[in-house]
């Protein structure tokens, strides 16, 4: 078989690429550009194809996060077909690298019930303090969990109580700072904390000491300073609200000095008030010394006694970015990426939704990220996540036995003054039109709105503060026959929806706008239509195929045009992904990542609306937007993210040598240039950063030891070289040439 | 245009740049001139989501409001007064001597035109000013600014021009501001410099500006110009010297954020004319509550924070005109999850030194049944571009109003004259 692929591939690749000059050479093409694309007369695909690592490229580029080095070569040995093919193939891709990074993450793998019950959200807290409906657990560390829930949530809101006048007056001292956060009082203040910092496998700190140290190295102008301002100012209210025991050093050593479970059995045996007081009588170093030598589970122990849904939240981003830079199945990664942005789901909906994203993306998306549309709309549309998102768990068929039920209860007690809700919510029925299938010029009505809203009443979420699962509950379903786009749906439960799924699913009309994005996401801003169509085909011939459809695309001219070379603008996801990918930094802690997209508009999982975000150029290509890069590529490089380590020195070029320390200006900038783009720059920006590198290389002849340097490099202890390696590569990596894929 | 903008900009910044020993009073008033005479500004906010209008501005001697919302009503004891007809949600309280003041004037039942009930193509249609046109490249705004530069017949000279004319405060340039003139986005005033906040740029800083300024990208050249324009702008202006004006307390919230941001970059002289930021959270399908509740919350961060810019902005409020407004409003029966689906005409406000305020403008259509748009929403009276047409050139100049919103044939003689 496989002696039979390559070949066939040859064959292919034959027929595929042009027959025009044969004297290729590393010439970059002038960049087209996307957001005047319409204006210009579309190419001919049949003249001018990419040929040789161009196509390589091409392929990297699009169907993952970006090359790592080697990658170039690696695609070529294995055949760029073989190597699609493979990609189509995800579970027979070797990951042991991945699992064992993923490892960090253990709660990552229970499902919906256990990270509801095990790690209970502040609305869980709130019942079980209120009303009971969520019982405390009795068992020790469990009790502790809720029981360290309930004291802060109880301090939290006597501060509130207390101190409300006051905020308005503390948020100018803030100066704005937490402008770059869209929620700062979400996921990312952990990072202040110093929860976070990690400590690898001999129990040595690589992370550095927090946000706290990171602000200082990244200056006042980046998000985690932000984060650790949102941060220190609850943590000073945090300490004013509630009487906690302050622990000196001694008591604080000997906690330290113990060993791993009795350290954290010590922690879960404390008061609420007490372990209060001890967590915020931590300094930094010592927050880190709290966590050396812990198992996952005991770290996780650690984070839960303190805030179990932020420890949700964190690690739900955390997971997503390291499956993004370390998975080897990139495409599945790519299309998860795609599906998770076209059903998008807003973390913040509600305190449920980091919980249930976490199956929603292990059990509904990514199972099906390369199968059939339908199963996945299907998933989706059963996924507790999308039930929340868009309140279709909330509707209430008008005439259902619920609504009767409700409407005799009000009849009987008109004094009852809250009413209770028991009505129709279109808000699902819309964007499952809309957005997730036919396009919002897919041929529907207002009233084809309201009448899908009818067939999926009864869908909804089965206890959703502890079980979180899909039900349907036939009593909240809207009796009768239905008409959805002139069809009629008999009157029949559950099956109806699963009746009007299939219709949307097999429509043209959703084949065309699924294969329109794809293209987008794929090819470039603009696709031609040709594309589309032949892609829409394969779409409706396969059952709605997705791996199907990639191959078309995979196998179309369009795709591997001159034109559409280096034609798309990375997303701040795809730019900070690929970075780091091209920089093969060691990332222990992926927080700091996640705090740069959220600078840069792309937080993850944070699209408020449920359009997702958008993957054209234009949305992208702005004045600040090229700030936060070039900031962010400078930071990367010279190692100022904590707990993400890039060693330049150590990354060989393209012919295996390692690197030389007798290097020449030019020989490092060609190795790193290799490495990191390997489609090559423009002359203007290599000389450009060659220029800045003659410039540090004089400044350090001029000091023995570079105080500026020093300071703000962490490692403290960067040779010479390896500093203007740092900033050679944070120019490529801000280049103009790396902002394209 | 673009050539006497970048030749005017690279003149100006050469004269601040390596002059740290130049007394700052002297580079500040290299900047004001940069800045050119202060002018009309225009800022505009989007409630992005769909703010129901029904319970922002409330009709409150209509029967049928409280029929149809019998869970979400705001009682008639509650709403702020405005007319003996109209009166404001509890939560806009900030708003309310605004209004009495006559700063601030409502148009009731105005929107846009075109029918969708989607978010994005409402939003869309908004920005582009185009209601109906998909294929609108640019924005509103950004051709109200071209109008204006065609009216005073300065394309070629007009030195206000700078890098921070046309700005939004958030990640990304809105369509409302995209278009011919250069447009700036920045989510954090105090951290828009590269590489570090020397004095004077770091090596590193001029290294990318050499790479993009010659770089082969034609959107990157471009975007890369404007971007080191305006860092150096704003590093010489030192916006951060502008605190909030004693007794002047923004929401801690984003919103309360960027309009605070906007007052420093105004008060900072930097040639702001037009300013955009938008404020999400207003799509309240499911439990939006009344007096109190979901909607509540939003509306107090809304007005808590535009009022804090006004008193912020002081005497140079005189030059200010704030426009807000939402893709459509929402039905105007409550839906069966306590909150509202998507409808139609909407409530805009209008606050600036030259507005004729305290006064609810618009044809009111009424809330009977048969009164409503497909028998479900508020009926549009007042085509938004009618009101934004009066608000550009009466504050930007911008007298071609067939620029700014083509095929809208506004007549100034049809203008509300709320300014």
């Amino acid at each position: 078989m496989e002696s039979l692929r390559r070949p066939l591939a040859a064959i292919l690749c034959l027929l595929l690429c042009s027959p025009a000059s044969l004297g290729y050479t590393q010439q970059v093409p002038s960049p087209t550009e996307p957001a005047a694309a319409h204006k210009k007369a579309r190419p001919a695909y049949s003249s001018k194809q990419l040929r040789g690592d161009q196509r390589i490229l091409q392929a990297l580029n699009r169907f993952t996060f970006g090359p790592r080095p080697g990658d170039v070569e690696a695609v070529r040995a294995e055949g760029l077909e073989k190597w699609f093919e493979a990609q189509l193939h995800p579970e027979s891709m070797d990951e042991t690298d991945l699992n064992a990074r993923l490892a960090d993450f253990p709660e990552m793998q229970w499902s919906t019930e256990d990270l509801l019950y095990r790690l209970p959200s502040n609305a869980e807290i709130r019942q079980a303090m209120t009303t009971g409906r969520v019982p405390i657990p009795t068992d020790g560390t469990l009790h502790a969990i809720y029981e360290n829930q309930i004291y802060r949530l109880e301090a939290k809101k006597a501060e509130k109580a207390a101190g409300g006048a006051e905020n308005g007056a503390k948020a100018n001292d803030v100066q704005g700072k937490e402008a770059a956060g869209k929620d700062a009082g979400g996921t990312m203040q952990l990072a202040s904390d110093g929860s976070m910092v990690r400590v690898d496998a001999q129990g040595n700190v690589v992370t550095g000491t927090g946000a706290a140290d990171s602000a200082n190295a990244m200056g006042a102008d980046s998000s985690p300073t932000a984060m650790s301002t949102a941060g220190s100012m609850e943590t000073s209210a945090g300490q004013t609200a509630g009487a906690q025991t302050a622990f000196d050093a001694t008591a604080i050593a000997a906690v330290l000095a113990l060993g791993p479970e009795q350290r954290v059995e010590r922690l879960a045996a404390m008061q609420p008030e007490e372990f209060e007081g001890f967590i915020k009588s931590l300094r930094p170093v010592e927050r880190v010394q709290l966590n050396v030598g812990l198992s996952p589970g005991l770290r996780l122990t650690v984070r839960a006694l303190e805030n179990p849904e932020r420890l949700v939240a964190e690690d739900l981003i955390a997971e997503r970015l390291t499956r993004d830079i370390y998975s080897n199945a990139q495409l599945d990664e790519v299309m998860t990426d795609f599906w998770l942005n076209h059903f998008n789901v807003y973390l913040r909906k509600n305190e449920q939704m980091p919980y249930y994203l976490v199956s929603y993306a292990r059990d509904t998306i990514r199972p099906r990220a390369l199968g059939k549309f339908e199963d996945l709309l299907d998933a989706v549309a059963q996924s507790p996540a999308m039930l929340a998102y868009l309140d279709n768990a909330q509707s209430v068929g008008p005439h259902s036995l619920a609504a009767e039920r409700a409407e005799r209860v009000a009849v009987r007690r008109p004094e009852a003054k809250k009413k209770v809700h028991e009505g129709l919510n279109e808000n699902y029925a819309r964007e499952l039109m809309e957005l997730h299938t036919l396009g919002v010029n897919g041929g529907y009505t207002q009233a084809d709105v309201t009448e899908v809203a009818r067939v999926l009443t009864g869908w909804g979420i089965d206890r959703p503060l502890v079980a979180g699962s899909f039900n349907f509950n036939p009593n909240r379903h809207e009796p009768g026959t239905k008409k959805v786009l002139g069809k009629k749906i008999k009157e029949n439960g559950e099956m109806e929806g699963r009746e009007l799924l299939h219709m949307l699913a097999s429509s043209p009309a959703t084949a065309r706008f699924i294969c329109g994005e794809l293209a987008v996401r794929f090819v470039a801003d603009d696709p031609p239509p040709e594309l589309v169509d032949r892609m829409a085909k394969s779409y409706m011939s396969s059952g709605g195929d997705i791996a199907a459809v990639l191959r078309t695309l995979f196998r179309s001219p369009e795709f591997w045009s001159e034109a559409n070379y280096r034609a798309k603008v990375k997303t701040p996801l795809e730019f900070v992904v690929s970075a780091v990918r091209a920089s093969n930094a060691s990332v222990r802690n992926v927080l700091p990542l996640a705090n740069q997209l959220r600078q840069m508009g792309m937080p993850v999982y944070g699209s408020v609306p449920p359009t997702g975000y958008d993957w054209k150029a234009s949305t992208w290509v702005s004045t600040g937007a090229l700030v936060d890069r070039m900031n962010f590529a400078l930071a990367l490089a010279a190692n100022r993210l904590p707990g993400v380590v890039a060693t330049w020195a150590e990354v060989p070029d393209l012919a295996g040598a390692p690197a030389d320390t007798s290097a020449t200006p030019e020989s490092e900038e060609a190795r790193l240039e290799a490495v990191l783009i390997p489609g090559g720059v423009s002359e203007t920006t290599r000389s450009a950063a060659l220029q800045q590198f003659a410039a540090q290389t004089r400044q350090d002849a001029g000091l023995a030891q570079p105080v500026a340097a020093r300071r703000r490099n962490r490692a403290g202890n960067a040779t010479a070289v390896e500093r203007q390696d740092q900033v050679l590569a944070g120019l490529l990596i801000g280049s103009p040439e790396f902002q394209r894929r | 245009m673009q050539m006497n903008r970048r030749f005017f900009l690279h003149k100006g910044s050469l004269a601040v740049a390596g002059t740290t020993a130049i007394p700052s009073f002297l580079v500040r008033s290299v900047m004001a001139e940069a800045a050119g005479k202060p002018g009309q500004r225009l800022v505009v906010v989007f409630q992005r989501g769909a703010a129901d209008g029904l319970n922002i501005v409330v009709p409150y001697r209509e029967k049928n409001y409280y029929a149809m919302r019998p869970s979400i009503a705001i009682p008639q004891e509650q709403v702020l007064d405005l007319d003996g007809f109209f009166g404001l949600h509890p939560s806009l309280g900030a708003f309310k001597p605004l209004y009495e003041q006559g700063q601030m004037a409502i148009v009731h039942a105005a929107g846009s035109p075109d029918a969708t009930r989607s978010h994005f193509d409402a939003q869309d249609y908004m920005e582009s000013g185009t209601p109906g046109v998909k294929s609108t490249q640019d924005g509103w705004l950004n051709r109200a600014l071209q109008a204006e530069d065609a009216h005073r017949r300065c394309a070629q000279t007009c030195e206000q021009q700078t890098a921070f004319r046309a700005l939004a405060l958030g990640s990304e340039v809105p369509l409302t501001l995209s278009g011919k003139i250069p447009a700036i986005a920045l989510s954090n005033v105090n951290g828009f410099t590269v590489a570090g906040r020397g004095a004077a740029p770091s090596p590193a800083a001029s290294a990318f500006e050499t790479m993009y300024a010659d770089s082969g990208d034609r959107i990157f050249r471009a975007a890369g110009d404007e971007t080191f324009d305006a860092v150096k702008m704003l590093r010489a202006a030192n916006p951060a010297q502008y605190t909030p004006g004693a007794g002047v307390n923004y929401p801690a919230s984003e919103f309360g954020n960027n309009m605070k941001q906007i007052a420093q970059l105004l008060k900072a002289n930097l040639g702001v004319e037009a300013a955009f930021t938008d404020v999400s959270g207003w799509d309240t399908h499911q439990n939006q509550g009344g007096a109190n509740g979901q909607l509540a919350n939003r509306l107090s961060d809304f007005s808590a924070s535009i009022a804090a810019f006004w008193r912020d902005m002081g005497d140079e409020a005189e030059n200010v005109t704030l426009v807000t407004m939402s893709e459509f409003g929402r039905t105007a029966r409550e839906n069966g999850t306590g909150g509202t689906d998507h409808g139609h005409a909407n409530a805009m406000f209008v606050l600036g030194g030259k507005v004729k305020g305290g006064k609810v403008y618009g044809r009111w259509p009424g809330l009977d049944n048969d009164q409503l748009n497909e028998g479900r929403d508020l009926v549009l009276t007042t085509d938004f571009r009618q009101v934004l047409g009066e608000v550009v050139s009466q504050t930007l100049g911008a007298q071609n109003l067939e620029t700014v919103f083509p095929e809208a044939r506004l007549a100034p003689n049809r203008f509300l004259k709320l300014i």
